[in-house]
């Protein structure tokens, strides 16, 4: 039987005895170097990736948000009680750190979304591109977006960036876009922060009115939970 | 000008806010997260993660252009 881990988090001492996460488990809060974390027994090797599991999980982080900020366990992370407990004490200043870091913040989202048929730059059309081939570069060019979205995502990134400045403390944004999405963007804000970040966003979209604006949040930290040590050593980014 | 707030408390009144938020909750949850370096232990049946993430970032991109289309629509018929 492994353990399936949602959250690791500060400042929780007992759940609601009704908290049920992934499969239908009770959730029960574990103890390990000081630190809370939630989790579940799980009997399979591997986790469905479905929607019944997915919000799931989201609904178990979620339900500590209000008392605490939780660091949120990457989606289907399965741990045997001894690696749960070696990760935790390993890396336990790290995560101490990380949670000082973060306290008593929340994640509020941007996506933004465009029309990208009045950029300037069109689709090649080849007249000697055979029909299979203009249909898959189209295709890649409906997915990847082009060359002039990539460099207006760009602006648009630090424009965004700009406007928020006040009320954010930390931004990831991704500009790899689609066709239609020119950016996403995570926020670290704090908590009485939050009502100024939405005056801000709600600002922003007044002096872009060709843009499309997703506002959500908030949510628990699912951009910010990766201690810098994880993300180097998994992903080799400095 | 268009803009969607989606503040995500659960009692979403509209059918498409609601189908945003799901869509919101998934993009959040896949792919993001504390991950466990060293013994792998993201342990996911079958699919992807990667793949299903991009899936669901492009079909709420989808829906949230097909919501403010009708929301569009509506407010120019009225």
């Amino acid at each position: 039987m492994k353990l399936y881990a949602y959250c690791l988090t500060e400042g929780i001492d007992s759940l609601p005895d009704s908290l049920h996460g992934i499969a239908g488990a009770t959730v029960s809060l574990i103890k390990v170097e000081g630190f809370s974390l939630l989790v579940s027994d799980f009997a399979a090797d591997a986790v469905p990736v479905n929607r019944d599991n997915a919000l799931a999980h989201a609904a178990v982080v979620r339900s500590v948000l209000d008392q605490t900020t939780p660091l949120p366990f990457r989606f289907g992370t399965l741990v045997t009680p001894p690696q749960l407990q070696g990760y935790v004490t390993a890396r336990r200043d790290a995560l101490q750190t990380k949670l000082e870091l973060v306290r008593g913040c929340v994640e509020m989202s941007v996506k933004i979304i465009w029309d990208p048929k009045g950029s300037e730059e069109q689709p090649s059309h080849d007249a000697e591109m055979k029909p299979g081939t203009a249909f898959l570069a189209e295709k890649r060019r409906q997915i990847l977006g082009s060359e002039a979205s990539g460099a207006e995502a760009k602006r648009i990134a630090g424009w965004l960036e700009e406007q928020l400045a006040d009320t954010v403390r930390e931004t990831r944004i991704n500009t790899n876009t689609t066709d239609k999405l020119l950016l996403t963007a995570a926020h670290l804000v704090e908590r009485g922060s939050v009502e100024r970040y939405r005056i801000a966003v709600k600002n922003a979209t007044l002096v872009r009115p060709e843009l499309h604006f997703l506002a959500s949040g908030p949510w628990p930290l699912y951009s910010f939970a990766n201690i810098d040590l994880e993300f180097k050593t998994l992903f080799g980014v400095s | 000008m268009s803009f969607e707030q989606i503040i995500v408390s659960g009692n979403a009144e509209q059918l498409e806010e609601s189908e945003l938020s799901l869509l919101e909750t998934l993009d959040h949850v896949l792919n993001r997260g504390l991950v466990i370096a060293g013994e792998i232990t993201i342990s996911v049946a079958d699919i992807d993660l990667v793949f299903v993430g991009l899936n669901v970032l492009l079909s709420s991109v989808e829906t949230a252009n097909e919501v403010l289309q009708r929301r569009k629509d509506t407010d120019v018929s009225a």
